[in-house]
């Protein structure tokens, strides 16, 4: 991954209608955002059919990027994540996973192994969460990287969705708490 | 509910929820609409996203086959040209959408919209100033007519077209001035609405319009911020 001031110079170059500097964003970026995009779909064509809209809405947003407001890497990921929970959500009943995923229900912990390949950010993340109780982290963890509603995820741990509310935002202003500690 | 704790208030709550992805679609339309117009719902949101950010760190990076951007470059390149060229240098924001929103057309059209006439008298010398406004494909979507004499712009739809529950706003492009807005369109009824007169001030022949659509309420920045839908010159008639 190039850095953040790599980003941004494509970024603005690529506002300025700048083709080349827009493919090296893509090459940059793309492959974290496929990621993202496909943990919260795992249909390989519908995350393909996503990741063009993403990349079609930075082409056309470039302008918009304020980099005072959020990281470029941020910003274009919470384009991909929010498209993919759009496209998620407008399934008519489909399970939001297939049945032979269903029926693995995903350990969120993060292992050791994630946590050295994460940066330092994600390292005092991952430290504030495990602060927590380990089934509001886990929970936290679900939502945020499946894109499951708090009713699904509540349904298929088998909480009451209130009680899962409660867990994961008090978790988060917890770990929110931590982070500014 | 077991926690002894106060309860989370709603907006922030909200926010959270959303930032996280936890949702359900009614709801997370409900977030979107107020992301548009509450700037400090937005601002509670893009903190929650900067929080959650880093653990993306963790979701393992999968490359895309690499027809994907033959297929980006496509949509956003069309016929290997760089890019739409503007005959005037205008700021590129604006100019940025028009290769994008082919397809994209216009609400579906009541009769007319008048935008009326607020331009008091003395009236300039008569003249009329007509721009037809077509998206990039081609296709007019409306016809402006701007008669100076009574400062009022005068839309006349000719196409169909969605304008999926946004905002059409009408902008104006001079020379190399960022694009100016004349207001939000109601295309919906065929209530006439008004347009400052100063706002008119300045609409000459060479001057070019543009819909885009915007968020309920039109644009928050001054400027547009959603896909332009169609242009036009205005000329002399």
């Amino acid at each position: 991954m190039s850095g953040a001031a790599n980003l941004i110079a494509w970024l603005n170059l690529a506002a300025a209608g700048d083709a080349p500097a827009f493919r090296c964003l893509y090459d940059a970026t793309s492959a974290k955002l496929f990621g993202i995009i496909l943990r919260i779909l795992h249909e390989r064509g519908e995350a393909e059919d996503v990741l063009q809209e993403v990349y079609t809405t930075v082409w056309r947003k470039a302008a918009e990027f304020d980099a005072s407001r959020a990281s470029p890497i941020t910003w274009m990921a919470t384009i991909a994540r929010n498209r993919a929970i759009d496209r998620l959500r407008s399934r008519a009943s489909r399970p939001s996973a297939p049945i032979e995923a269903a029926a693995e229900v995903r350990d969120e912990r993060a292992t050791a192994e994630d946590v050295m390949v994460a940066g330092d950010e994600a390292r005092r993340v991952v430290a504030a969460l495990a602060q927590l109780d380990a089934r509001h982290a886990a929970a936290i963890r679900s939502t945020y990287f499946e894109g499951l509603t708090y009713e699904a995820l509540a349904e298929r741990d088998g909480v009451p969705v209130g009680t899962l509310k409660s867990w994961v935002r008090r978790g988060l202003i917890r770990m929110k708490g931590e982070l500014a500690a | 509910m077991t926690d002894d704790l106060t309860p989370v208030p709603d907006s922030e709550a909200m926010a959270l929820d959303y930032a996280l992805g936890a949702l359900d679609r009614e709801a997370r339309l409900t977030a979107q609409l107020r992301l548009a117009r509450d700037p400090a719902f937005r601002a509670e949101v893009e903190g929650w996203q900067a929080t959650l950010a880093p653990l993306d760190d963790e979701v393992a990076a999968v490359p895309p086959p690499s027809s994907l951007w033959d297929r980006i470059a496509a949509e956003t390149m069309p016929s290997g040209a760089p890019r739409f060229v503007p005959a005037a240098p205008v700021r590129p924001s604006l100019w940025s959408s028009l290769g994008l929103w082919r397809g994209l057309a216009m609400a579906s059209v009541a009769a007319v919209a008048v935008l009326l006439a607020v331009r008091p008298a003395p009236a300039p010398p008569s003249q009329l100033l007509v721009a037809t406004l077509a998206s990039d494909t081609g296709a007019a979507l409306l016809t402006a007519t701007y008669d100076a004499s009574r400062g009022a712009v005068i839309l006349t739809p000719a196409g169909k077209a969605q304008a999926d529950g946004r905002t059409p706003e009408l902008w104006v492009i001079e020379g190399d001035n960022p694009p100016r807005s004349l207001g939000t369109i109601d295309i919906g009824s065929p209530e006439a609405h008004a347009i400052p007169a100063e706002r008119l001030k300045g609409l000459k022949p060479g001057s070019t319009l543009a819909i885009s659509l915007e968020p309920p309420g039109g644009s928050k920045t001054g400027g547009p911020t959603g896909p332009v839908v169609a242009t036009g010159k205005l000329t002399g008639i």
